[in-house]
């Protein structure tokens, strides 16, 4: 293809013929509207975090929740599922024997490393029973360094009041009702 | 011999094989579960059902014997014979409970395996769950096993092994049809010594050892094969481990040694090494020191009590250490010390090393490698009772004790107080050993070495048979493997640097033993008997499909 002499301009003498007093504030004037256009719009987009908070989705997977039977105890049989398939292996589980000889096997140690969990809800889709579910809970900084401080056993999952204050988030079965009572925590929040 | 053709291959087999033996021969699997090769075939499962060239309908590969010309096709090759083993599953898992994530035999089950193998299951089912006939859950059957009725195939293994392998007769099917369910004689518990193995040959989740109930997964296991050290015969077994702790021990098959059993004593013989506390550390006069100077120490401290009084050195290894230890063993103390009485009999070792406990493993010698000592050269000498003598007679300059408490049943009293008064009569002691003992307190240096599973080396069993175990788990701190020790005492003592890597060892000794000739540690360490369950299978997550 034949190469076509392009135009040439004279990008500086460009500029001064369209220069006023004004050289060089427009642009500002411009983003300085903007601004205030939106200082006064009734529409807030900021909010007044961690005071105040922003719905997330029912399907948003939080930290895990661990629910519970009617009489209060875990549903959890460990079974393992969750370890086995947890892709970040931080799922950690203990069984012991129970009483109840329709339930057999409980875990007597269920614990979490949230810094190593990667929050993919694996373990919620594998858990056959919904024993494990996810809250919409995601604000988990601590001061401390220690790998303990981010590791959650039973009582973490069931006893913390965030839980209920967060809701339920992902459970792989949401056409099937969760039933309150058996989503722990010592508020009942929206569900 | 006859030929006969499964699945389009060619085999010769002796005359009265099974179809079943001669797939297995062939890496042809044939599902089974009633099946088991130390078991007489009953034919009661039909899961091994094959279709037969000639014969009107499939027959059981397990009590069909091969003839010559016999046409074989097995459900993966004969649409007839698949559809026969879909039908035997679904009957097999009409009344299932399907509990397997609360199941301990989830992940080396056959129930599972078999059902999702294309060729064998995957139908889908036509019972709803709320028709299936229940049965006891949870049965207490002694110490060793719980029984749970739901899940039983009613293959019978555990009801033959009872009955022709133990003889101790007490488990039996009682009532028909749906209700047929396992009992135990009057439903008392087990009283078979050999209990645990029902564990082992149940195809499914009925019987399950109370030991190993709920501590792991079976797909989280690491496994090795080792031989068990609990007595003189030798058993081949699979040590379990998770994350540096042993969960259970399983036998191996090997017909030549222990078949396909363990007896309860061995099974639980790894609790052992935690019943007294372990040597972390090497520890001269009571202080914790250092591997480097204790070892300088401990060599020069025996040779100045023995050479400067020209006082012969007693020197002890227990036959429970490899026999890579056993040889470094003597080879230090024969190259070191020019008067020396090298022993290795704490009790009536070899006496014992044949003598049965039962009719079918266990053997009074509780120590595995009593006759590997004998062929590398220690004799029936005057033992721990003699040492003692000369002791007393002020005839020992210094003792060196390689001490490994029995995994089976403890050492006697009487050869506690022996060990006892050796080491208060004897000016130096250095003792080699694994636990902190209160027999052993006396010991001037004590050294920590690895128990056993947790070091390599090769066991000569009562029949002569070496036999080669694996290391498993780690040692705690700073105990090494005792060959690596005595290694160290010989380089101290200016013998060169001698190996101290079994494989290495190995083939000095086959060198120069006569009775360890023409053997090679790798091919030992290779030659695996199979492991037990299912067999010929590698149990789930050997394959490549690991959970961890």
């Amino acid at each position: 293809m034949a190469k076509t002499a392009s135009r040439v301009v004279d990008v500086r003498a460009e500029a001064e013929k369209h220069a006023t007093g004004l050289r060089g504030t427009t642009g500002t004037l411009a983003g300085l509207g903007v601004t205030l256009r939106n200082m006064v719009r009734p529409q807030h987009v900021t909010i007044q975090y961690p005071e105040q908070r922003k719905p997330y989705s029912r399907r948003f997977r939080g930290v895990h929740v661990l629910t519970l039977r009617e009489d209060g105890s875990l549903k959890c049989t460990a079974c393992y599922l969750c370890e086995t398939v947890c892709p970040a292996q931080c799922i950690s589980i203990d069984a012991k024997e129970v009483e109840d000889p329709r339930i057999e096997k409980a875990p007597s140690r269920y614990e979490i490393d949230l810094s190593r969990c990667i929050f993919c809800g694996f373990c919620v889709e594998a858990c056959p029973e919904e024993a494990l579910i996810m809250s919409r809970e995601y604000d988990l900084a601590v001061t401390a360094r220690e790998p303990e401080s981010l590791t959650y056993g039973i009582e973490d999952f069931t006893g913390r009041s965030e839980i209920a204050a967060y809701g339920a988030g992902f459970r792989p079965h949401p056409e099937y009702p969760l039933v309150e009572s058996y989503v722990p925590g010592e508020r009942k929040g929206e569900i | 011999m006859p030929i006969v053709t499964i699945d389009g291959r060619q085999i010769e087999v002796e005359p009265g094989t099974s179809v079943i033996q001669a797939a297995d021969l062939l890496g042809v699997e044939i599902p089974r579960f009633c099946y088991h090769p130390d078991l007489e075939p009953e034919g009661n499962c039909r899961m091994c059902l094959v279709d037969v060239e000639g014969f009107p309908k499939p027959v059981v590969a397990c009590a069909t014997p091969v003839v010559d010309g016999m046409v074989v096709k097995t459900p993966h090759a004969s649409p007839l014979a698949s559809r026969a083993v879909k039908g035997v599953l679904e009957f097999l898992l009409v009344n299932h409970p399907i509990d397997c994530p609360i199941c301990d035999k989830a992940g080396e089950c056959s129930l599972q395996d078999f059902y999702m193998h294309p060729d064998y299951g995957q139908h889908p089912s036509q019972v709803n769950p709320g028709e299936k006939v229940h049965k006891r859950k949870r049965v207490d059957l002694g110490p060793r096993i719980v029984l749970d009725a739901e899940r039983c195939v009613m293959c019978s293994r555990c009801v033959r092994f009872s009955e022709n392998v133990t003889g101790y007769k007490e488990l039996q099917f009682i009532r028909r049809g749906n209700h047929v369910e396992l009992v135990s004689f009057q439903e008392r518990a087990l009283q078979d010594p050999y209990a645990g193995n029902f564990a082992d040959i149940c195809p499914v989740g009925a019987l399950l050892s109370r030991d190993f109930r709920f501590k792991r997964r079976v797909w989280k296991l690491d496994y090795t094969d080792s031989i068990c050290a609990g007595c003189s015969t030798g058993c081949n077994l699979r040590i379990d481990h998770f994350d540096g702790r042993i969960e259970r021990l399983i036998p191996r098959r090997n017909p030549d040694v222990n078949r396909s059993w363990l007896c309860d004593e061995g099974r639980l013989s790894y609790k052992t090494l935690d019943v007294a506390p372990r040597v972390k550390h090497p520890q001269q006069d009571g202080e914790e020191a250092d591997w480097v100077e204790v070892a300088a120490a401990a060599d020069s401290r025996l040779r100045s009590a023995t050479l400067g009084r020209e006082l012969p050195l007693g020197a002890l290894a227990s036959a429970s250490g490899t026999n890579e230890t056993l040889w470094l063993f003597r080879r230090y103390v024969e190259a070191a010390f020019p008067q020396h009485l090298l022993e290795f009999r704490l009790a009536r070792e070899t006496e014992a090393v044949r003598e049965r406990q039962d009719k079918l493993l266990r053997r009074v010698d509780k120590h595995p490698n009593t006759m590997g000592a004998l062929h590398l050269g220690f004799t029936a000498g005057m033992g721990l009772e003699g040492l003692v003598d000369e002791a007393e007679a002020g005839r020992l300059g210094a003792l060196l004790l390689l001490y490994y408490p029995p995994l089976v049943g403890e050492d006697s009293e009487e050869t506690k107080e022996r060990i006892v008064r050796l080491l208060q009569l004897v000016p130096e002691s250095v003792v080699l050993t694994t636990h902190h003992l209160p027999y052993l307190a006396a010991a001037k240096i004590l050294l920590p070495v690895a128990a056993w599973s947790e070091e390599e080396g090769t066991y000569t069993n009562y029949q002569g048979t070496v036999q080669h175990a694996s290391r498993a788990v780690a040692s705690p701190s700073a105990a090494r493997p005792a060959a690596e020790v005595i290694g160290d005492l010989m380089r101290h003592a200016t013998y060169g640097r001698p190996e101290t890597e079994p494989g290495r060892v190995f083939a000095e000794i086959a060198d120069r033993v006569p009775a360890f000739r023409g053997l090679r540690y790798n091919e030992l360490a290779s030659r695996l008997a199979t492991a037990y369950p299912p067999e010929g299978r590698m149990p789930y997550g050997q394959d490549g499909f690991t959970g961890r």
